[in-house]
């Protein structure tokens, strides 16, 4: 069964998303992807990263139940 | 978890004052630098900004400002201290939104540090802005 997640949007993708967070069931990253676009046609317009539970991913990773994922346009600060 | 590398709001005089007091309890150290960030009014296609409103994933902030400043110290040994705060937030032209201090021993090290410390911040650090005209 897939693993319930959360998944946390910010910066230029809190604004095409138009939510701070929302949930969504995903055995993995890249599934998770699909669906986000499929909910956010938009954010393909948006560079961006993911951290899973506040660490940047590198490469694809398998999902777990409870899971945060962060959705991080390129940073701006300073 | 507690916030020790976020403030809401501009970093203000007062706070700045507040930190270098804090930073400078330290009769080793023979070398302070201090970067402070401020926010320009520039002018984007004929509007000018008043103000930048900063937005943070909080929780990985926090992590990250702690994985910089103890990177910045494992790479500049003469390094003693390294305070770090970046405001989240409205933030209005002409105030500050960052400040780094960096003390060392002397001051090759706090000054290289104190720029290193700054281009971690701009890498690293999950914080967003959105202009306000």
């Amino acid at each position: 069964m897939a693993a319930r997640v959360t998944v946390l949007y910010f910066g230029a993708a809190q604004q095409v998303a138009g939510h701070a967070s929302e949930e969504y069931a995903a055995d993995d990253t890249l599934s998770l992807r699909r669906q986000i676009i499929e909910r956010h046609p938009g954010i393909v317009r948006v560079t961006f990263r993911l951290a899973l539970n506040r660490n940047l991913l590198k490469e694809e990773s398998l999902l777990n139940e409870n899971d945060i994922i962060a959705i991080l346009p390129p940073f701006e600060g300073g | 978890m507690k916030n020790r590398y976020l403030v809401g709001g501009p970093i203000t005089p007062l706070l700045i004052s507040e930190l270098m007091t804090l930073g400078n309890d330290d009769n080793g150290a023979g070398a302070v630098s201090i970067f402070i960030g401020k926010v320009r009014d520039d002018d984007v296609n004929g509007n000018r900004i008043k103000a930048l409103e900063y937005s943070a994933y909080g929780e990985m902030a926090e992590k990250e400002a702690d994985a910089i400043v103890k990177t910045v110290k494992a790479a500049f040994s003469d390094v003693r201290k390294v305070l770090l705060v970046h405001s989240t937030g409205l933030v209005r032209a002409g105030e500050a939104s960052l400040f780094i201090m960096v003390t060392s021993g002397h001051r090759d090290h706090s000054a290289r540090a104190c720029r290193h410390t700054l281009e971690m911040v701009k890498e690293k650090l999950p914080v967003w802005k959105k202009e306000i005209f």
